[in-house]
This record gives structure tokens, sequence and C-alpha cells, in this order.
């Protein structure tokens, strides 16, 4: 199944790539344009993707997939971060990162985990922010 | 001659306190994700390279290069005391060293891995110095078609010896190569897969894909996973080898050095392979091949000298080629270039100075770990026992500062962030990153030169062969594109049961 889900997922990719180089313009061998080098990887990618979903046609997984429940909450957290981190600025956002990191890693009580993320945030903007300098938004903390 | 007035000058640019300092901490980090599991080189090298940004060239890449070459030296002590590699070049190492450690031998191991891993260190770096200027000179004869066949021939390499499907391998090579076309055409400056995104004009950023296809993804691929080493509780004693420990390991140090190097210098082994090739030799030219896996040092000797002389070699290609050979030194390159230096053989000629320091940190460096490491294996252990659950923020949120302060702005943020993601599901679905940076970081080149080299034979394809080097590199990605066809995969699938991906 997976064999099969990187395939059509790669597939789709490929054409995508393929009809955005020939929108480029692939040019001639004489001078080969700016949809050339794409177009040629994306035709790679292509007949590859056919080969992998043959490959996994054949294939019957029994394997138990791997919990990501962990992975998944701090990618999306992640992510969030960097949408936020501007608005919020850099200790809030930071702070809940940190609580939820530290969560994720080993449940604690609320309190410790408050603290510790606190603590750790403080860390951070002293070292980083006071002593190297590094610029940090201070979005909603702006004065 | 002309190579010792050369590094004796690339001493006098080197011997400043804040050189030593950066050379310090490149090679004290470098030991340190060594000795924690679950963190290599190439994540490191990704991380800090927003500090690039913020401080000079030669600096910079000397401590960049201290991770990639302090990391050899760190792998060992988990190996032994642990049984758990820090690193996949010291998987070797657990077989023989963690048998010593048992048996009351662990002081022995350490320190034998410790000063194998220096000489080893060392005569890579005297190789480097001799192979890497000449290499350079004579790739100045290259033009454009030598280029994109050393490109093709490089990718098809790692391609082919990265762990998992051939074909797996090849795709994630052309991604790299997609992704590297986004942005500004370099030949007609047309914008390219931008969708209207300015931050994208300048195309993606090695620094915020490496970190995110590197540091962020182990992270979030180790969240899932329990790391709980259980530490031998040892006495670790006599540091020092004996006089027959030293006899033992002569001969297969001399080897290692020899079989570390030149695996080194060929895109693809990596330094992982030519530990396993040490072992394999050394357990066939010993008197007593029963010993072996039941704790004999020439086991612990032979490979960790290997993987440091190696690590020495990947340097040739990139220093005096522009050619990285693992994922490591892809990101150094790419470290290269954030600096606005040009990688490739004009690098050593128009910028000796860097070149010659970082030879000069790498003498330095190696006696700093061998003085070092020593001594302090009793807080590498203690290092060892940080919860997981603790480092793993921590890890997080030094990348978000790292990406962030190279632009203080929240794009780069968001493209590591995604490439994490991105990198954790290859992960899941069994796509290595490898051929994926590399295809990223050797794509530029190969595009430019290919269709430079089709403008220059209008547009035949046949210039590719009529050069006589160009035409050896292809048949050589040929030949190995086409040997499972004849081999069943047998060559390839033993290359790959020697080295997880690197």
């Amino acid at each position: 199944m997976r064999e099969l889900a990187s395939a059509f997922f790669f597939l789709g990719f490929s054409v995508f790539v393929l009809w955005g180089s020939l929108l480029l313009g692939l040019g001639t061998l004489q001078k080969p344009g700016s949809g050339f080098m794409s177009f040629c990887a994306g035709l790679i990618l292509f007949f590859l993707s056919l080969a992998l979903f043959r490959e996994g046609r054949g294939i019957r997984e029994s394997r138990k997939a791997l919990p990501a429940r962990r992975a998944l909450i701090a990618m999306a957290s992640v992510i969030v971060y960097s949408l936020v981190l501007e608005t919020l600025g850099f200790i809030v956002s930071t702070f809940f990162l940190v609580a939820i990191l530290f969560h994720l890693g080993e449940p604690r009580r609320w309190w410790v985990l408050l603290g510790i993320s606190a603590l750790v945030t403080l860390l951070v903007y002293l070292i980083f922010g006071v002593l190297l300098q590094v610029y940090f938004p201070r979005g909603i903390l702006a004065s | 001659m002309e190579a010792l007035q050369s590094i004796a000058y690339g001493f006098s640019i080197f011997l400043t306190p804040v050189n030593l300092l950066y050379c310090f901490f490149g090679v004290i980090l470098g030991t340190l994700v060594g000795v924690l599991p679950g963190l290599g080189p190439g994540a490191t090298v990704a991380m800090l390279l927003p500090i690039v940004f913020h401080a000079p060239p030669i600096p910079s890449f000397i401590m960049l290069s201290g991770v990639c070459y302090g990391a050899q030296y760190g792998g060992s002590t988990t190996s032994i005391l642990l049984n758990i590699p820090g690193e996949t070049a010291s998987v070797v190492t657990c077989l023989d060293g963690y048998q010593m450690a048992l048996q009351g031998r662990a002081g022995a191991a350490l320190g034998m891995a410790a000063f194998g891993s220096f000489i080893g260190g060392t005569v890579g770096i005297i190789g480097l110095m001799f192979f890497a200027p000449p290499l350079a000179q004579y790739a100045l004869s290259f033009g454009p078609p030598e280029y994109a066949s050393l490109a093709v021939m490089s990718l098809t390499m790692v391609t082919y010896l990265t762990k998992g499907s051939l074909v797996r391998g090849m795709m994630m090579a052309c991604m790299g190569i997609i992704i590297s076309t986004v942005g500004m055409d370099p030949i007609t400056s047309r914008s390219r897969f931008t969708f209207g995104f300015q931050a994208l004009l300048d195309g993606f950023d090695i620094v915020f894909v490496a970190m995110g296809l590197f540091g962020m993804s182990e992270v979030l691929i180790n969240l899932d996973q329990s790391l709980k080493p259980e530490i031998l509780k040892t006495k670790i004693k006599n540091l020092f080898p004996t006089k027959q420990d030293w006899r033992d390991s002569a001969k297969p140090i001399a080897r290692g050095t020899l079989i570390g190097f030149f695996t080194g210098i060929i895109p693809g082994l990596g330094v992982s392979v030519s530990t396993f090739l040490s072992y394999a030799l050394e357990r066939k030219l010993s008197k007593h091949p029963e010993k072996f896996g039941n704790g004999a040092i020439e086991g612990v000797a032979g490979p960790e000298t290997a993987n440091n002389a190696g690590s020495s070699g990947t340097f040739i290609p990139l220093l005096s080629l522009g050619i990285p050979t693992n994922p490591s030194t892809a990101i150094l390159l790419g470290a290269l270039m954030i600096l606005g230096l040009q990688p490739g053989p004009l690098l050593i000629k128009s910028n000796p100075d860097l070149f010659w320091a970082a030879i000069a940190s790498m003498y330095i460096g190696n006696v700093m770990l061998v003085v070092l490491n020593l001594p302090l294996i009793g807080l590498w252990v203690q290092i060892i026992r940080i919860p997981y659950a603790i480092l793993a923020p921590l890890i997080v949120i030094f990348c978000e500062i790292g990406a962030y302060s190279v632009q203080n702005d929240v794009t780069g943020l968001l493209v590591m962030n995604l490439f994490g993601v991105v990198g954790y599901l290859m992960k899941r679905f069994d796509f290595a990153g490898a051929p994926l940076i590399l295809g990223l970081v050797l794509g530029p080149m190969l595009e430019n030169s290919l269709r430079r080299s089709l403008m220059m034979s209008d547009g035949s394809p046949l210039i590719f062969f009529s050069r006589p080097l160009s035409a050896v590199f292809l048949l050589i990605a040929i030949v190995i594109l086409i040997s499972p066809l004849f081999s069943g995969q047998r060559i390839r699938e033993k290359a790959i049961e020697m080295q997880e991906e690197d």
C-alpha cells in the first residue's frame, strides 16, 4: 500500500512538473530552454514512478504501522509556530512550542511543564536575544 | 616542497585565538553528536549552517569541518560502552569493542579507537594536502561536458549505494534536481515554478532544506521511538593501550588508513563502507579469526582508523572538484556557496587562505580530539544519559532560532519546517535523503553544464562521448546503472549490507 501510495503521488507530481516545464518552454537541443532540465528530470521521475507502481503491486504488507501521533502533533506545532511567530512574538510563541514539545516527550504535571517552558524560553531569549543579539519579533508584547 | 610552504601559510592563518576557538567548538560538537545516537553529523552541520551568515568564512568552515571529522571520534564511545553505534560508521566497532568492555577492557578499546582515529585522520589529512591541489589543477581543464558527466556519475554512485531500492534512490535524485530548478533560470533569468512567490525567486536555499531534511526530520522520527540507552557499568581504566595491543593493532591501523582514505574519495561509498571493508580484511588476514566478535582489538583499531581516514578523504572531491560524496559534505558545499565562494577546481587557487587554513585546522583539530576525548569519556557517558525527551525540544528550538536568524524572516523558517515534514514522510516511506540533497546541490551545476555543452556542440549529445574524460565518467555511470541486470543486484546489496545511509 505504501509503495502504491508513493507511486501515485510521484506520478501526479511528475505529470505536474512535465506540464510546468512545457509551459516554461523546452527550447531546442541547440538552445535548451528554461524548462529543459526539469522536463528531463520529470520524465525520468514519471517512468521511475511507474516502476515503483510495478514493484508495489506484488507487495503484501503485514508490517504494523509505527505510531506517529507525537510526530504529527510536533509537525503541526512547528508549522503553526512559523505562521504565528511574527504576530504573537518570539517569547509567547516559543513558550507554547516548548510546552507542547516537552509534553510530547514526556507528560508532566501542568505546573512543571509551564515552569520548564518559561525557564527554557527565558534562557534561550537571554542567550540568543540578549547575549548574541539575534533579532526576535516582539509581536503582541511590543509596546 | 610547495605543499610544505602552503601548509606553513595555512598555519599562519589558522593560529589565531578566534580560529582555534571555532575549531575547538566544532570538534567538541562533532564528538557530542557522534556520541548521541539519533543525531548525525549531517543534521548537526545543517543545524549550524545559520552561523555561516554571522561569522567570517574561514572560522565558519573550520568549525563545520570539525563537526564532520569530530563525529567519527565520538561514535566509538557509544559503540564500546553501550553497544549502540552513535554513528553508522561505528556499527562495526560494536562487534569487538563492546565485547572488550564486557571483559573489563573498555579502557584499552576506547584508547585504541582514539589513537587509531588520530593516526587515520592525520594521515588522511596529509593525503588531502598532497592530492587535492594537483587534482584541482587537473580539473581546471574540465569543460561543461566533463562537469555534466561528473555530476551524473556522482549522483548515480550515491544513488546506487544508498540504502533502499535503487528506483527510490533515483526518484529522490530526480526530485532534488527538480527542486533545484525552482527560481530564476541562470541563463535566461526567467522565473520557474515560483507561483508568484517573490521568496522563491532565489530558489530553495540549501540551508533551510538541509536543516529540515536532516535536522528537523531526525528529531521528528525519533519522537516516535524511545531512545533509552542502557549504559554498561564498567570501570574505565588503562586508556593507554599496552605494547601487545600496539603490536596487534599496528598493521590493522596502517591498512585501515589506506582503505578509509581511498573509499572516502569515491562518491557514495563514504566512511561506513570503509569500516566494514577494514573489519572484513582484518578478519581474513588474522591468524586467529575466531577472536573476532569476541573482543579482538584489531576489530576496533582497523575500522576506527578507517572511518577517520575516510572522513579526511571525503574532503578531496569536495574541495578540489566541488563534488560532495555524502550528505555532510553536500551541506558543507552549500556552506561554501553561502560564503560566496565558488566550489570547484578554482576554489584552492582563488581562496588558498581558506583551503590551507582548513587543512591546518584539521591537524590541530585531530590533536584536540585525541587530547580532549580520552579524559572526557566520563563526561560523554553522562551526556548519553540525558533523556531524548529533554534533548528533542531543545534541538527543535535551536533549529527554529537558527533558521529565523538567517534572514530575520519567517519564510526560511517555514521552508525548513515544511522540509522537516517532507523529510519525516520520506523516512516513513523509506525514501533516502542523501540522493535528494545531492540532486539539489549538484542540480544547478548539471543544468548549466548540460545546456552549455549542448549549445557548444550545436545540439549534438555526442559531445559527452567524444571527450575522453567525459566519456569515462558517463561510462562509469552507465555500468553502475546496468550492473543490477547482470549481477542480480548482488554487488549493490553487498555494498548496502555494509552501510546504513550516511
